[in-house]
């Protein structure tokens, strides 16, 4: 197994993190966050982030308003719930703790 | 007379699509569909996914054109790429399955999708090249194809698959017949 193959699934794993952490920073629609992740390890497409959001949203962690665009059809703004908030702090908090376990073990 | 465009309801938005875009169109939504289809939310996500093709083809429609073409909604369908289920497994975590042999979607038994799928190869080119294998080998290819349907294991049948087609069907079952007399002689 090559090294990509074995990170791409860590990648994945990581993008609901990211999501998490686009939606907490402020409200913003789909292109907002496609825009964010565009250039980064962590490029993705609509036809991804759409059903994750969903799935975020089932869990009661996103919750979305509809808002009206100068152009076109409104939009939906994501935000974060009081539960996604919680959740999103306690990933920072592990994500931080397994990134000082990393540097600190076989060192 | 030729049927030039076909109005569409895309969500919230009305396009105009000429015929081969229109097809294009539908068949991704019907694959959108077909993947998410034990999702709770898959209306939802699939008009999400409506809007975000009517939203990319208007601003791909060059100023003046009013019909949607190939041109347009191709680009928009790669930026959007194909329907992702969180949690599912990728196709390249699907490339590191074992030689199996891939009933469903198969022409013959499922060898050249079985090869595809190890080599992580199109199943197209695969199958151009066994029929021309057949055609240099004056037919000595079939028995390479019956010794490979022998040998290569079934993968196990996955409900969210193609349908098996009658061929592959028999083919299986007739492999699977091939394989439990051979076992009671060895036995």
């Amino acid at each position: 197994m090559t090294a990509e193959a074995k990170l791409a699934p860590i990648r994945k794993g990581l993008l609901e993190f990211l999501v998490l952490k686009i939606v907490g920073a402020r409200s913003v629609y789909v292109p907002d966050i496609l825009r964010r992740l565009a250039g980064t390890e962590f490029a993705t497409q609509e036809g991804t982030l759409y059903p994750l959001l969903s799935k975020l949203r089932r869990e009661d962690l996103v919750l979305y308003e509809w808002q009206e665009s100068e152009s076109g059809p409104p939009r939906k703004y994501y935000r974060l719930t009081a539960a996604g908030k919680a959740q999103l702090a306690a990933l920072d908090e592990y994500w931080i703790l397994i990134n000082r376990t990393i540097a600190d073990i076989g060192t | 007379m030729q049927r030039i465009s076909v109005t569409v309801i895309l969500n919230r938005s009305t396009l105009q699509f000429d015929a081969a875009a229109y097809e294009r169109v539908e068949r991704y939504l019907a694959e959108a569909r077909h993947t998410l289809a034990d999702n709770p939310d898959q209306a939802e996500i699939v008009a999400d996914l409506e809007q975000a093709v009517a939203d990319q083809c208007t601003r791909r429609l060059a100023a003046g054109s009013t019909i949607v073409t190939l041109a347009e909604l191709q680009p928009a369908l790669d930026e959007i790429g194909s329907v992702q289920v969180p949690g599912s497994s990728t196709s390249s975590e699907r490339a590191a399955r074992p030689l199996q042999q891939v009933s469903e979607g198969a022409m013959i038994s499922g060898v050249c999708q079985g090869l595809a799928r190890y080599f992580g190869l199109d199943v197209s080119l695969l199958r151009i090249a066994a029929v021309l294998l057949l055609l240099a080998t004056g037919g000595g290819m079939i028995l390479v194809y019956l010794a490979l349907m022998l040998l290569m294991p079934y993968a196990p049948l996955e409900r969210s698959g193609k349908p098996v087609r009658k061929i592959p069907a028999k083919s299986r079952s007739f492999v699977e017949f091939v394989r439990a007399k051979l076992g009671v002689a060895a036995a």
